[in-house]
């Protein structure tokens, strides 16, 4: 084990991957000799070439539908968004054509592409640089959307992403680039579609996702003074999600928050809220609670940002609330 | 020039494309298939002349309008009648492609994009990868001017002449987008004129002469596999049937059909191969009904095709 950021951790993967695999390719904005607006491909262009890792112009269209095109004819892209919030501008090449071709064409290609983009609040970024769209990919059949908090789970979901012959969006959290952690040395690979019980706890359920894991984590620690213990669960991604492990949580603690920064509306929260309603109703002592964003475009101040996304504080608040239900 | 070999094939080519389509709107006409079908009756001397350029590794991204393309790429026909049954002999095994998303990797052709304009950036992407995989492989991708409007041209065309890819964009200029005229949508006279602001060489040929149309992307694959970029070439030619099947035509006039009828390429293409000598009535004659069999046979193999159990709609979303 050695210790390394988040941000390293993804630097990493995709070099162990241009390293093993000749087909894999990174390109986006500014990711060659730059090294990415947030320097997440530094140094890549230096040691695979301009051939491997290169700059394309401002054309998010051709980034991700480019991608596709590159997908079908045996290579396996690394496509880069620089913010997660130009899915928006790609959305017909994400939605239509990567999540699609496969099926609609019969089954007759595969399309093992990539395409990460950092997302959420990270310091007053604006509206338009901000978001965490899992949300908007929940409905794209076809697609995987995968969401790591920790280096470890970036390192091994990214390697797995590449190696994976369906499309991937690889949300990665901008306010987690500098987060430290425990990275396994050699060959690390974390499976698609599993979720991670973070914290082991018997009175509440928390699912959670990126950020919003690590608010979980530290809520859990408030109440474990209290002698409540949390369950912290991250999906790890919202496509396809892992509803057996949250189901066998909420069976056992009964309670369930689920939280992440977006807002409640056409999120994932909802989602697992619903399911746990279909499945597991006769198990819950209390209603399920979801702790989201604000419904509300984000703040460009970085001060009114902070209002707009979950506490800790809120955490504790929701889960001792279902204890006292 | 195109040699008298090639213009036997184009005029046979064009011939399965249109025989193809008449069986396909009896098929249509019995209820057999939806009427979901934007025929190509018209527009054979583009599709063919074009495709017909093109090796069989070369990669086509056809556009809605009929199936010429695809079928002188090499697609089975009696695998896309099977499509439009709805059998498991279709290309997407029962999936029902209509139109739009038939495939068949073996000899190149990847597909359509059901949004017009989709097959740019994505035509783009398979023209890099021929450049990095070092294969001299090109790309060809239909459209219409209507779907030349599209920022997805702009994004793509940019790219591809920026890096040099081994891509064709083919624009078949029929005149109308459904149906708004070419004149109330596009900045400039031709789509063509557009090439010059990518740097890339833009001509406009004639799309009822496959001659012209052949010789056209002949010219535009060699420089391709030569390295030197991408090429836009604009074939001006005609819708005869509407839109859609059902289409009551409002936007043109009887004498404007009358006109392009006139340069039908299955009536033209013929007569001048006669008077240049390149083939006898008789061969016209014979290749017309061996044609006509081939396609009928391939009817026949379609219809006792069986349409898919119920699970099928849940294979392929995942590899």
């Amino acid at each position: 084990m050695s210790e390394m950021s988040y941000a390293r951790a993804i630097n990493r993967a995709m070099a162990e991957e241009l390293e093993r695999d000749p087909t894999v390719f990174v390109m986006g904005q500014d990711v060659g000799a730059f090294g990415g607006a947030f320097g997440i491909t530094r140094g890549l262009q230096e040691r695979f070439g301009s051939k491997r890792v290169f700059d394309t112009p401002i054309s998010e269209n051709f980034l991700a539908g480019g991608g596709v095109g590159a997908a079908l004819t045996g290579l396996r892209p690394i496509v880069e968004l620089q913010y997660a919030d130009f899915i928006a501008i790609a959305m017909d090449e994400i939605y239509n054509k990567a999540a699609k071709w496969r099926y609609m064409h019969g089954g007759l290609f595969t399309v093992p592409l990539v395409i990460r983009a950092p997302e959420g609040a990270a310091n007053g970024a604006g509206p338009e640089h901000s978001q965490c769209p899992e949300g908007l990919l929940l409905s794209a059949a076809g697609l995987h959307v995968v969401t790591p908090s920790t280096p470890a789970d970036a390192l091994g979901l990214l390697k797995s992403a590449v190696r994976s012959d369906n499309p991937v969006v690889f949300l990665e959290h901008k306010g987690l680039y500098s987060l430290k952690g425990e990275v396994p040395d050699g060959e690390h690979l974390v499976p698609i579609g599993v979720a991670d019980i973070k914290r082991a706890g018997r009175d509440v359920t928390i699912v959670a996702w990126t950020t919003m894991v690590h608010q979980a984590l530290a809520a859990a620690e408030i109440l474990a003074a209290e002698g409540i213990e949390v369950e912290v669960i991250d999906p790890r991604g919202v496509r396809p999600l892992d509803k057996d492990t949250i189901l066998e949580s909420v069976r056992r603690t009964g309670r369930l928050v689920v939280t992440h920064e977006a807002p409640k509306p056409g999120g994932a929260a909802s989602e697992v809220a619903a399911i746990v309603a279909e499945e597991a109703t006769e198990y819950l002592a209390a209603p399920v609670m979801r702790v989201c964003g604000a419904d509300i475009p984000l703040p460009q101040s970085a001060e009114l940002e902070k209002f707009a996304i979950p506490s800790v504080d809120e955490l504790v608040k929701a889960c001792r609330s279902l204890l006292d239900y | 020039m195109t040699s008298p070999e090639k213009q036997q094939e184009l005029y046979r080519e064009m011939l399965r494309v249109a025989y193809w389509e008449q069986r396909l709107l009896r098929f249509i006409e019995e209820g057999r298939t939806s009427g979901f079908y934007h025929a190509g009756r018209g527009q054979e001397a583009t599709a063919v002349g074009a495709t017909k350029a093109l090796r069989t590794d070369d990669y086509l991204l056809y556009d809605h309008r009929g199936l010429g393309h695809a079928i002188a790429k090499g697609v089975p026909i009696d695998r896309l009648f099977g499509d439009f049954l709805g059998t498991s002999e279709g290309t997407t095994g029962g999936l029902g492609a209509g139109l739009v998303h038939i495939a068949w990797p073996e000899v190149g052709v990847l597909g359509q994009s059901g949004t017009l304009g989709g097959a740019f950036p994505i035509a783009a992407g398979a023209g890099l990868s021929a450049r990095y995989r070092e294969t001299d492989q090109v790309v060809l991708c239909f459209f219409g001017e209507g779907a030349s409007n599209r920022g997805t041209f702009h994004e793509a065309a940019n790219v591809a002449a920026l890096w040099k890819l081994p891509v064709i964009w083919l624009c078949a200029n029929n005149g109308y987008s459904v149906s708004v005229p070419v004149a109330k949508s596009l900045s400039v006279p031709q789509v063509a004129d557009r090439a010059s602001a990518y740097g890339m060489p833009g001509t406009v040929v004639d799309g009822m002469d496959p001659d012209a149309v052949y010789e056209a992307v002949t010219v535009a694959v060699q420089r391709a596999r030569a390295g030197e970029g991408p090429s836009l070439i604009e074939a001006m030619t005609y819708r005869f049937r509407g839109h859609y099947e059902g289409d009551p035509q409002t936007y043109r006039t009887k004498e404007e059909l009358a006109f392009w009828e006139g340069k039908d390429p299955l009536i033209s293409y013929p007569r001048r191969l006669i008077e240049e000598g390149v083939a006898s009535l008789e061969w016209v004659e014979a290749m017309q009904a061996e044609v006509l069999d081939e396609v009928e046979q391939a009817a026949q193999r379609a219809l006792k095709g069986v349409k898919p159990d119920p699970s099928r709609i849940f294979q392929h979303v995942y590899a």
